[in-house]
């Protein structure tokens, strides 16, 4: 910026109408503004023919005094109502007997329910593309959570039914609850805060996001930007459970679980132990079911592999060899015992050869042998001398003679 | 690997084998004796893994009613 004049030192300061008179000079400089707010106040004072706005952003904790005639809200916003978005045109006004500062419209519009949604439409569809309902980026909150946070309205029906239900499922459940405002100008930046104190709560592992049903309007925080990302970016699961099951404002698109109600939001954020118990003893006992059947299966297997033959009677392996022997023992006996019956009957021929061959049946009928003392059988008369002494064989026996020659 | 140290798995796959080799007949008579032994051994083994498993589950259930 220029500078466009002496400046004020500590010797010479400036008196507080020239400092009053240049910050006047500065706020002008902006000119004619649109804005666009939330009405937080209005205060119509009684005698005088301005009317004093308070005009909030809905998404911060950020507030500025509109002042317009009378006339001006009645031509533009003549239901004006506390809560209500406004577009104004104005221009910034510095009130020198109490340096305060105001914006002045000439020109105020109610935003209507129509637009308010059209809106929304419209941020429904940037988030959208930026990725913020994008599936793959949802975390799965914790199966049992260390602490649950949650952001409710005060001492509301949504609150009392998140809490109970929660611990009827699981009764050993921790909160950390912050209450704030879910409805008009201070929801969102509450909101925005409470999502920030949660999130740097370490214990906290999953954060409930939840209010009752409500008017378009009441339910329009939920819709904002800011909150959206605030959502988006916090670092803890979030589960949302706004409004009833007909109302999709767009944080229940961002949020990791989008649950229907605060009671199924306590179902999504807890398990439910009686159930839990069951499934493990169900699991317990099919388990040892299981490993029972196992061994008993391995146990009949193996008991079949020890009962065949080979195994339970390995006497075979030895008994097969046994008979094997006694089988050649047998047949070396027999082919023994043949040959020695042939031998006898073989022997037995040539005796009767020998015996019918013998002098003996001749004996036997009268015949003598005669023999000489050399043991040669006398057959001539003429082959002895007188005298000589003969072998007289005869069937019973022997007898020494004399030969005597006669004639 | 000395039979004690087979897992179950392989001394019955092993168990089985012999059994199968002993009942095809052959071999010589210390083969077989041998053999036998072998599956007398795996059989053994196979007993032993069952029996601890089966006590091992026991030992768990006292546990939990305990």
């Amino acid at each position: 910026m220029p500078d466009d004049g002496p400046r004020s030192t500590a010797e010479q300061p400036w008196p507080v109408r020239v400092v009053s008179q240049k910050i006047g000079a500065w706020v002008a400089r902006l000119g004619w503004v649109w804005v666009d707010g939330q009405v937080a106040q209005i205060t119509r004072r009684p005698g005088t023919s301005v009317v004093f706005l308070t005009l909030r952003d809905p998404s911060a904790d950020v507030s500025l005094t509109l002042t317009a005639h009378r006339d001006v809200l009645d031509t533009g916003a003549a239901t004006l109502a506390e809560g209500a978005r406004v577009v104004a045109r104005a221009r910034p006004e510095f009130y020198p007997v109490r340096g305060t500062l105001s914006l002045r419209a000439d020109e105020i519009r109610q935003v209507g329910v129509g637009e308010l949604l059209a809106r929304i439409e419209r941020l429904k569809r940037l988030l959208g593309a930026e990725g913020l309902f994008d599936p793959a980026r949802k975390r799965r909150p914790p199966f049992l959570p260390n602490r649950v946070g949650l952001i409710t309205g005060r001492a509301g029906a949504a609150e009392r039914d998140v809490l109970t239900n929660a611990r009827r499922r699981w009764p050993a459940v921790e909160f950390r609850v912050i209450n704030v405002a879910v409805q008009g100008p201070a929801a969102v930046p509450q909101m925005i805060d409470a999502l920030a104190v949660l999130d740097r709560d370490d214990a906290v592992d999953v954060i409930i996001l939840t209010r009752g049903g409500g008017s378009v309007e009441d339910l329009l925080p939920f819709s904002d930007e800011a909150l959206c990302r605030a959502v988006f970016a916090c670092a803890t699961p979030v589960i949302a459970a706004i409004g009833h099951e007909t109302d999709s404002p767009l944080v229940d698109f961002v949020a990791d679980v989008r649950a229907s109600t605060p009671t199924d939001a306590a179902k999504r954020a807890v398990p439910d132990l009686a159930e839990e118990v069951r499934m493990l003893d169900v699991a317990r006992s099919r388990l040892g079911r299981a490993v029972t059947h196992l061994i008993e299966r391995e146990q009949r297997h193996l008991d079949a592999v020890r009962s065949r033959p080979v195994l339970a009677r390995p006497e075979t392996m030895i008994e097969v060899r046994a008979e094997q022997v006694a089988g050649l023992r047998e047949r070396a006996r027999r082919t023994l015992d043949h040959r020695l019956e042939r031998a006898g009957a073989e022997l037995g021929h040539v005796l009767a050869r020998l015996r019918a061959l013998s002098p003996a049946a001749t004996l036997d009928r009268g015949y003598a042998i005669v023999q000489v003392a050399g043991g040669g059988v006398l057959r001539d008369p003429s082959d002895v001398e007188d005298g000589e002494e003969l072998r007289v064989r005869l069937a019973r026996g022997d007898l020494t003679a004399a030969v005597r020659k006669v004639g | 690997m000395s039979v004690e140290e087979l897992s179950y798995e392989d001394a019955r796959a092993e168990l089985a084998r012999v059994v199968e080799r002993l009942e095809s007949g052959g071999g010589t008579l210390e083969e077989s004796l041998a053999l036998w032994e072998r599956g007398e051994h795996l059989a053994d083994v196979c007993q032993r893994w069952l029996d601890g498993a089966r006590s091992r589950l026991d030992a768990a259930r006292r546990d939990r009613e305990a």
